[in-house]
């Protein structure tokens, strides 16, 4: 072996230079942007004018502006809401599918098509569903009786907010469910009967083998799906554009809404910037989940 | 849950109805409820525009189904144009993330350099930067490297979303990769590349599939960037494109934004069909060891 | 810019009396052309919003093709929904690369006037063969006394109504002021005839007709110093009104963005709205029966005048605009040039079915106006609408001021019994605030 292949052998050497591509292509296009980013959120920027700086003149305004902690409310909202039920359905059918079911690759691969059409088309039906007056649930329920108007999904705050987690947990779930799938799979049917052996109820399995044994990718899946849902656009912007009265706007819509259409750059980069925080904080919390799995392993491996 | 839960390898214990009551129904249910979207999608795509915006009679059925949608899409829109683009630009930044990914995630997982794991977790936390924040820096950017409005400027944008899932999911699935196959190959001469190329990717087959589905998936149904980014109609891709235009002032048409989206996510669709198995078996790799 | 502008002024024969007449009277005027010499080799991307009503874009088209015979200049058009083109010319705008010209709404042009070519020339002498310019189009075209678009009329606006449900609500004619239109909104209601008007995010049905609210009780957001103004009496005189109106709608208005009221009108779910012609074209032309009566039985009429005591019509403006970036400047100005001219423009109005009301007082000729009396009410459009950022100047704050909804979310609030009238108004002042400093 030549001194030259040796020196590329020096895993200090390859290393770095097999992590060129990416980090090339991250710091370029990401990085870069980002302080951007940043950076624009503390100018007066407007569209198609360089901005000054103003330091956290943005935040300070924002802080009291109401449409923002409004939006910063729903994001939450928005946020908790729809992560928690993408992970109590996304767990059950994860479940469900990893029985003995017939046609059971059909049925896997016909469950993820709601993550496969496009978010903005598949918005559109919904919000043809979600229809004040041509809403396909409002005529069956008012068809079969159960109510005598239509119901108005999307006009009324509460019942709208409602309405867009549902579409889009009806989005996350196949994703969150094949992940989840993927992870019982992994499960070695031994200490199930082990477990059973040894008296356990169904519960018990589920509670002390099923949960931590797919805690692991619960942290990561649940660490994506937040992400996606914080910073959900393309769904909100076609249902309701952050109304009624924005009772719907998110940060993202919020931030865009004010950047683009309305022209102030600076203030939907702060806006933007704003979502930071809370991303890093689930980030985090995911990575530090993932290191934890390696202690996990050690304890369940029995 | 159900406290009568079962497990796997233990549903010959299981009465028939009481598996209806705890695996068929609330599958059906589900299987419903998600899919309910589509089958009105497909209705929405065949119904006449006049059918469309009657009240009266049964929206569940087509009463004179038209192809009329399909032929507007075809003929009288540029679709077949976006879906080519969209398929290119698709296939070619799943490749480009793909590559960088592999190298990456094997550079980090098993090269174990000095320094890879903060390398890891800067890539894990380029996850966190929104691409709302990031569309209007980076249009200044993709317009002063002279690929504004060309499908580079997608195909180069598309990785920094899809680098760090693609990333973490082969690091997963390489670190399930026993050591001593490397080791014993060191000891036999061989150099770190070739047992990358030799010996890791062909086992790492099914995890590269799924990363491959997955970024296929989400530089499918990329919006922001594409709307943005792209200007021209013979540059759009199948989701800027149906909504950019076939949505005509303040009337939709339903029946042809709906047949674009079906028509648009029929190859995803057809995909995972043919590879949902290994998307499993993909993920699966990814996160036991 | 180091290229010369070439300009010929072609001197036709002035005609003495044209310049006699008297000047308010729209006559086209022959003293003289213009036109501009298109760069050698010049190709230029124009950037249009989707067709509203079928027509205006072939004809577009058409005219368009007829500019490349002419001139050899190659000309691609695309289209897009126009709420898309915002984000598009905004990015334009902003790196300084796009489309040469971008046919654009409202006021967004104004956040951005330096980026875009000065057309003082062409819109001079526009105004001049053509005029006057109605004053909405000189609002929206001028920015600081310079032009920066050529104005290129609006979407129209006007209250859409099925007549034999008015007629039913106890109204011979389409009422005139708001006192009785509330009233005839209580009796179709009481019908089941229910208006519907959006209270969404709807940029162009719901600032229409939340901005003629405001204005037709005497609120504004600025007095004419650019000085928030929005706290009045009449704002809550305005917003008191909305409350009584607001329980006539049908249900589901909040959620309601631009296609919802074309939707429920055509589908006879409602029976008063506002909106451009798209409603009635949609109806006229479609091959079912049902939409036939549709078409036959509805009609439009003027916004009612408010206690101010005149109109204060609310409606979408188009303008066109050329960025400076474009290396083909005059290529840009002879298309826009050409595409104003009667034999264009007129044939275009036509075949859009007067869904583009000019703004210029010659095209009131135009047959179209006359040919189909449900045409007629909306011919007045560009001179009696007053334009956006009202009673102030346009800019920057008025159309960020727009863009972020602050009227309509004021009107929604209060309507809706979200919050007090007082509330209601003065976060909106807080907000408008923020646009205007």
């Amino acid at each position: 072996m030549s001194a030259a292949s040796r020196f590329f052998d020096n895993r200090n050497v390859l290393g770095p230079l097999f992590m060129l591509p990416a980090a090339a292509l991250l710091l370029f296009f990401l990085t870069y942007p980002l302080g951007l980013g940043v950076w624009l959120g503390f100018t007066d920027a407007k569209i198609g004018r360089v901005g000054e700086w103003i330091g956290i003149e943005n935040y300070e305004f924002l802080v009291t502006d109401s449409v923002f902690r409004l939006s910063v409310f729903n994001t939450f909202l928005y946020t908790l809401v729809a992560s928690v039920f993408k992970f109590v359905l996304g767990l059950w059918l994860a479940l469900l599918l990893n029985k003995h079911i017939p046609f059971k690759s059909f049925v896997r691969a016909v469950v993820l098509l709601p993550f496969i059409v496009p978010t903005v088309l598949s918005a559109i039906a919904f919000w043809w569903i979600y229809d004040a007056q041509f809403s396909i649930v409002s005529w069956v329920l008012v068809k079969m009786g159960v109510m005598d108007h239509y119901i108005n999904f999307l006009g009324e705050p509460n019942l709208a907010r409602m309405s867009t987690i549902i579409a889009n947990v009806w989005r996350g779930v196949p994703f969150v469910a094949i992940c989840l799938l993927a992870g019982l799979q992994t499960i070695p049917p031994s200490m199930y009967e082990a477990a059973s052996i040894d008296g356990a109820t169904a519960f018990q399995q589920f509670r002390y083998i099923t949960l931590p044994m797919l805690s692991p990718i619960i942290a990561v899946v649940m660490t994506f799906s937040v992400l996606f849902t914080f910073t959900d656009f393309q769904l909100i912007w076609v249902l309701t554009r952050g109304g009624p009265i924005n009772a719907t706007h998110l940060m993202a819509t919020l931030s865009f809404q004010r950047a683009i259409p309305g022209g102030a750059l600076g203030e939907g980069a702060a806006i933007a910037t704003a979502m930071i925080p809370f991303l890093l904080a689930a980030i985090l919390f995911s990575y530090f989940g993932l290191q934890r799995r390696r202690w996990q392993q050690g304890g369940s491996d029995r | 849950m159900a406290p009568a839960e079962r497990r796997e390898g233990m549903h010959y214990l299981e009465s028939l109805p009481r598996r209806w009551v705890t695996v068929y129904i609330p599958l059906l249910v589900f299987l419903f409820v998600l899919l309910f979207p589509f089958y009105w999608m497909v209705i929405t795509s065949f119904k006449s525009n006049a059918e469309l915006l009657s009240n009266g009679s049964n929206p569940f059925w087509v009463i004179e189904p038209t192809l009329d949608h399909f032929r507007k899409l075809f003929y009288g829109t540029s679709y077949p144009k976006w879906m080519w683009n969209t398929i290119i630009v698709s296939v070619t930044a799943t490749f480009v993330s793909l590559a960088a990914s592999v190298f990456a995630a094997y550079a980090i997982e098993r090269l174990r350099f000095k320094g890879s794991r903060q390398v890891g977790l800067a890539i894990f936390l380029a996850y966190l930067v929104p691409p709302s924040i990031l569309f209007i820096p980076l249009a200044m950017m993709v317009f002063q490297i002279g690929i504004f409005d060309t499908r580079w400027a997608l195909i180069l944008t598309y990785p920094t979303f899809l680098i760090p899932f693609c990333t973490w999911l082969l690091m997963g699935y390489f670190r399930s990769i026993p050591f001593e196959l490397e080791e014993c190959a060191l000891i036999d001469g061989a150099t770190r590349w070739q047992i990358l190329i030799k010996i890791i990717l062909p086992l790492a087959v099914p995890g590269l599939i799924s990363a491959g589905i997955f970024a296929f998936t989400l530089s499918w149904n990329e919006f922001l960037y594409a709307l943005t980014f792209i200007s021209a109609s013979e540059n759009k891709t199948v989701p800027v494109g149906v909504i950019t235009e076939l949505v005509e002032g303040d009337v939709y048409h339903w029946g042809a934004l709906m047949a674009g989206a079906l028509v648009g996510s029929l190859p995803v669709a057809v995909m995972y069909s043919f590879f949902v198995e290994y998307y499993v078996a993909g993920m699966t790799g990814a996160v036991k060891e | 810019m180091t290229r010369i502008t070439r300009r010929h002024f072609l001197q036709a024969s002035a005609a003495a009396g044209a310049a006699l007449g008297a000047p308010m009277l729209a006559r086209e005027s022959m003293a003289q052309e213009l036109s501009f010499q298109p760069e050698p080799g010049a190709k230029l991307r124009v950037l249009r919003w989707k067709r509203f009503v079928q027509g205006d874009e072939d004809q577009w088209l058409a005219n368009t093709k007829k500019f490349i015979e002419k001139t050899g200049v190659e000309v691609t058009v695309d289209a897009e929904n126009w709420e898309d083109v915002r984000p598009k010319a905004a990015v334009a705008a902003n790196i300084g690369n796009g489309p040469d010209i971008i046919l654009s709404t409202n006021d967004d042009s104004h956040q951005y006037p330096g980026r875009l070519l000065d057309v003082g020339d062409l819109c001079e002498y526009l105004g001049k063969k053509y005029g006057p310019w109605y004053p909405s189009a000189l609002a929206y075209g001028k920015s600081g006394g310079r032009w920066i678009a050529v104005p290129l009329g609006s979407g129209g606006n006007c209250m859409n109504y099925r007549a034999s449900h008015v007629k039913a609500a106890g109204f011979k004619e389409f009422p005139k002021d708001t006192d009785s239109f509330l009233k005839l909104c209580q009796n179709l209601k009481k019908n089941g005839t229910p208006a519907g008007f959006a209270l969404g995010n709807a940029t162009g049905d719901a600032n229409g007709w939340c901005h003629w609210l405001l204005w037709a009780f005497g609120g504004r957001v600025v007095d004419e110093q650019n000085k928030v103004a929005i706290n009045s009496k009449e704002t809550a005189r305005a917003l008191e009104y909305a409350k009584a109106l607001y329980p006539t709608f049908i249900p589901g208005t909040l959620s309601w963005l631009d296609p919802n009221n074309n939707k429920a009108f055509l589908s006879g779910e409602i029976s008063l709205t506002a909106n451009g012609i798209s409603i009635y074209v949609a109806a006229k032309n479609s091959p079912d029966a049902k939409m036939q009566a549709i078409a036959k039985d509805m009609n439009h009429a003027a916004f009612p005048v408010g206690p101010v005591g005149r109109q204060t019509l609310s409606a979408l403006f188009f303008t066109c605009v050329i960025f400076k970036y474009t290396k083909y400047p005059n290529a840009a100005k002879e298309y826009l040039r050409f595409m104003m001219e009667k034999e264009q423009y007129e044939a275009w109005q036509k075949a859009s079915a007067s869904f583009v009301v000019q703004p210029l007082a010659f095209y009131e000729r135009n047959p179209v106006w006359t040919e189909d009396a449900k045409n007629t009410p909306f011919k007045y459009t560009c001179k009696n609408m007053l334009p956006n950022g009202y009673a102030g100047t346009m800019g920057a704050a008025s159309a960020g001021c727009m863009a972020d909804f602050v009227v309509v979310n004021m009107v929604a609030e209060a309507a809706s019994g979200n919050m007090s009238v007082k509330e209601a108004i003065e976060r909106a002042e807080k907000r408008a605030r923020r646009y205007y400093r």
